[in-house]
């Protein structure tokens, strides 16, 4: 079989240079035009201590890291250990390691079979024989480049730009060893048919989760940000305060997440688009201002970047189970929309929309993304990053004659002045209150004015019915999952397709109000369901239930963070139920 | 030849009030300072539509509902945080955060800290009564240690902070004290504030008849005096010498520095990121993650 693609996983202690190794193949691979995921991994340490890297590279689409690594590169077994389960060679994966590592391993310890290679390799001797005993991971990449026929000249020009930015000496060192790899690799057995063959196209774009949803919000209009860093969003917040100044924007970074939200609440009624970004934790102290944006009818937008709860839980791992908090979180019947990123550009445009649904419908929107895409980079088209921008209606003359804030209108939703509108004054509150904003407590206004709330739900519904369908229009299994499941489950989808049978996925982007339709269409084309999530409590599943049948015999695939949805997990569950041999009894 | 007419006043104080009546008490001290923003309103000619009231929860937290200008009455505590908002976000706006003790020092408190650190370009105006009305009298942070309230039926255990002090301490560049019974006091106070660049504190004893009886207002009618005419308004130890004041209740301006505020820190901030540049584009951001070598 021809080699798809590439995925290199490289492992060492700190001061290793793990993060610049994989910096250097992403970039060089973004430079050539080839689709590269990245994903990195750290131990508990605030600065040190063992990292691991993940580079999957490939000439056609990829939608997922590669979870069977082709490539292991490994500077310290010690470290190695700590990433037990998480980082996992193929059985017939070429493990290169340090020969002068004192710890050993065994081919047998991590499952190398006959047909994968055992490399010893000089890795420390190497860099120390150039000069730049700390440049193991350029003799390292040396390595790679040789047997794996990466674009040569391409990583030379990115070691140069990455060593000698500072002092042109350090750059020289570094491409000694980046030499002395190359040489040292042509000494290597030959594995051409484990080589990436690939031709040089026109260079993407590589970007994280995190640095696209910041850009969506930028390209929304967004001038005001207000947040407070939290584990794994906090980039968005150092993006903003970036670039936003340029921008003629403004980024407080303020005492806690209720300020945060209060002062994106503050600013959006002061009629400038504003934004938010925090994890679950946050999210649980921004309910109540949630609550008093739905209640005033404010526009606001947060992003959620999920770790694994509850509480502090696992602040750098990933998980899905802020579902029930976005939907649910908060007293009182308050209405907020709910959108979900599922890859890197997905977080742009995700983004984007949500300020679009927020100004129009002067509601708050929970955009959910997750560690693992708000913090892997990914390589995207750069003319992909376009999106139509939708502003707030401002009230016109007729409006302003008795100007009603709160006018009871068919759609429920209603010219929102803004301070400096001279005859749009008007005084609001979190108080349930009449037409004009005043406040009110009968309970016959209180009836009218949910029902005003709620019914901009329906046109929300019906204008973004956004969700996603992979597969054949009639399968013999359906998957209906969210967010970040997508990448592996679209790649185990069509893995399906190649072996010839007949598996379709049901992706939402709009979780509420869900499109309930479309669900129910792709529920009836498909003989049996399979939902899967990262949720040890099965929230999606539940979730779906509350406004859909399922059938009794759906299969729930589902468990805790801490570790990406694999493609092979979606692939052993599609397996299970429709392989051959299944039917034959074997497996 | 004869000199041009003076300009009439555009805006006389009427003008700054809405038709919704306050739901205070018949001899709330809150009138005194509603009343009195009114007058300091038209005396600094604020442009209604170019201003803005915000609060949080409690009695006093209703006052923008009787405000002509925008006007926000939020959640319990978050004023300031919403203000923050109003202010960064429209510096052509001027922000009023208005509300109670409770509100601003308990349940607040964290966020007054830091708007007073950051100079935060707002004026907040504290209307202190000593207790909680809207939830019909229990203890706040500015109880006095001693007093009786529905949740210190044994008398109050704990100290009472004085909120004049701490507004000094975390960094306010302007602090001030009124009795809202002294009504030209208060007003002469409230346009201070106003003028006042940065973040002006202004803390107004506001009598609660219902939940404190005839007798706080009598009390603080007897201790109002105000600060002796040689008060050094830059000096902290100066200003703390009038903080924790028990026998008397001295009025005025206990604090006044010049210092930028965070607007201004903000504005330079914009300035430096673009270099002489313009405005920035999103393509522009969006090149930087092409791979340039």
């Amino acid at each position: 079989m021809s080699r798809r693609d590439l995925t290199i996983a490289m492992v060492g202690a700190g001061g290793d240079g793990i993060v610049t190794m994989g910096d250097i193949l992403s970039q060089a691979g973004a430079r050539n035009g080839l689709n590269v995921i990245k994903t990195e991994a750290y131990g508990p340490q605030i600065r040190g201590g063992e990292s691991s890297c993940v580079v999957r590279l490939s000439p056609s689409a990829i939608y997922e890291q590669g979870d069977a690594v082709d490539v292991l590169v490994v500077f310290s077994w010690a470290d190695f250990g700590r990433f037990k389960g998480e980082v996992q060679p193929a059985p017939n994966a070429v493990v290169l390691f340090d020969e002068a590592d004192p710890v050993a391993r065994t081919r047998e310890d991590l499952g190398i079979g006959a047909d994968g290679h055992w490399l010893a390799v000089p890795f420390s001797k190497l860099a120390g024989d150039a000069g730049a005993k700390g440049s193991k991971n350029v003799v390292g990449l040396g390595v790679l480049t040789a047997l794996f026929g990466l674009a040569e000249e391409t990583i030379r020009r990115a070691v140069v730009k990455r060593f000698g930015r500072k002092k042109a000496a350090v750059g020289e060192l570094a491409l000694k060893a980046y030499e002395a790899g190359l040489v040292h690799g042509g000494t290597l057995p030959p594995m051409p048919e484990r080589g990436l063959t690939f031709t040089p196209g026109p260079a993407k774009l590589l970007m994280s989760g995190n640095e696209a949803s910041a850009i969506g919000a930028l390209h929304a209009g967004c001038r005001f940000f207000a947040g407070y860093p939290i584990t794994p969003s906090t980039e968005i917040l150092q993006f903003a305060e970036e670039w936003l100044p340029k921008m003629g924007g403004s980024v407080v970074q303020t005492e806690d997440e209720l300020s945060a939200i209060g002062a994106v609440v503050g600013a959006s009624f002061a009629g400038v688009k504003s934004m938010t970004a925090t994890s679950g934790p946050g999210l649980s102290l921004m309910t109540e201002m949630l609550g008093l944006a739905s209640m005033a009818e404010v526009p606001c937008v947060v992003v959620d970047v999920q770790r694994g709860g509850p509480s502090t839980g696992l602040p750098t791992k990933s998980e899905q189970s802020d579902l029930w908090q976005a939907v649910f979180a908060g007293h009182g019947d308050a209405p907020r929309v709910v959108i979900a990123a599922s890859d890197v550009e997905d977080c742009f445009h995700t983004t984007v929309e949500a300020f679009n649904i927020a100004e129009e419908f002067q509601v708050p929107v929970i955009v959910l993304t997750d560690q693992s895409i708000g913090q892997r980079r990914e390589t995207l088209d750069p003319t992909r990053l376009v999106h139509e921008v939708v502003d707030r209606a401002v009230p016109t003359a007729e409006d302003l004659v008795e100007y009603k804030r709160y006018r009871d209108t068919p759609d429920g939703y209603s010219p929102m002045s803004v301070p400096g509108q001279k005859g749009g004054i008007y005084q609001t509150n979190g108080l349930e209150h009449d037409e004009f904003g005043r406040p009110a407590s009968m309970a016959h206004v209180h009836e009218t004015m949910n029902a005003k709330r709620y019914r901009k739900l329906k046109p929300i519904r019906d204008k973004y019915q956004r969700a996603r369908r992979y597969g054949p229009a009639k399968a013999d299994l359906g998957i209906v999952c969210w967010g970040s499941s997508k990448g592996a489950v679209k790649e185990a989808v069509l893995m399906a397709e190649e072996r010839g049978e007949k598996v379709a996925a049901f992706i939402p982007q709009m979780i509420f109000p869900f499109p309930v339709k479309a669900l129910e269409e792709f529920l009836a084309s498909v003989k049996r369901v399979l939902v899967i999530e990262i949720s040890y409590a099965a929230q999606f599943y539940k979730y779906l239930r509350t406004f859909t049948t399922l059938p009794e015999n759906t299969i729930i695939f589902k468990r805790s963070g801490g570790k990406n949805l694999t493609i092979s997990e979606v692939d052993d569950q599609i397996r299970k139920f429709l392989s051959p041999d299944r039917k034959k009894g074997v497996a | 030849m004869s000199a041009a007419p003076p300009a009439l006043p555009v805006f006389v104080p009427g003008d700054y009030k809405t038709d919704l009546k306050p739901v205070w008490c018949p001899g709330c001290g809150d009138f005194g300072v509603l009343t009195a923003l009114y007058r300091a309103m038209a005396e600094l000619q604020l442009t209604p539509e170019l201003t803005a009231v915000v609060s949080g929860i409690g009695c006093s937290s209703r006052l923008p509902g009787y405000v002509e200008t925008y006007g926000f009455n939020t959640v319990h505590g978050r004023a300031l945080p919403l203000a923050t908002g109003v202010a960064v976000s429209r510096p052509d706006v001027k922000v009023i955060a208005v509300g109670g003790d409770g509100d601003g020092l308990a349940i607040g408190g964290n966020h007054f800290m830091h708007s007073a650190r950051r100079n935060l370009d707002v004026t907040y105006i504290l209307m202190d009564n000593e207790i909680y009305g809207l939830t019909k009298g229990q203890v706040a942070p500015t109880t006095p240690t001693g007093d009786k309230t529905k949740t210190t039926h044994y008398g109050n255990p704990e100290p009472a902070v004085d909120p004049c002090e701490l507004a000094i301490s975390f960094g306010a560049t302007w602090v001030g004290r009124a009795f809202s019974g002294d009504l030209k006091g208060t007003v002469e106070l409230i346009v201070k504030a106003l003028r006042h660049r940065g973040f002006a504190f202004l803390n107004v004893m506001s009598p609660c008849v219902t939940w404190r009886g005839d007798d706080q207002f009598k009390t603080l009618k007897a201790k109002a005096r105000p600060l002796p005419a040689g008060h050094d308004v830059t000096s902290r130890f100066e200003a703390f010498k009038f903080t924790r004041e028990t026998d008397v209740l001295s009025t005025g301006v206990l604090y006044d520095v010049k210092s930028p505020s965070l607007n201004d820190r903000l504005d330079t901030i914009k300035v430096t990121a673009r270099a002489g540049a313009p405005l920035v584009t999103v393509p522009e951001i969006v090149k930087t993650f092409l791979p340039s070598f």
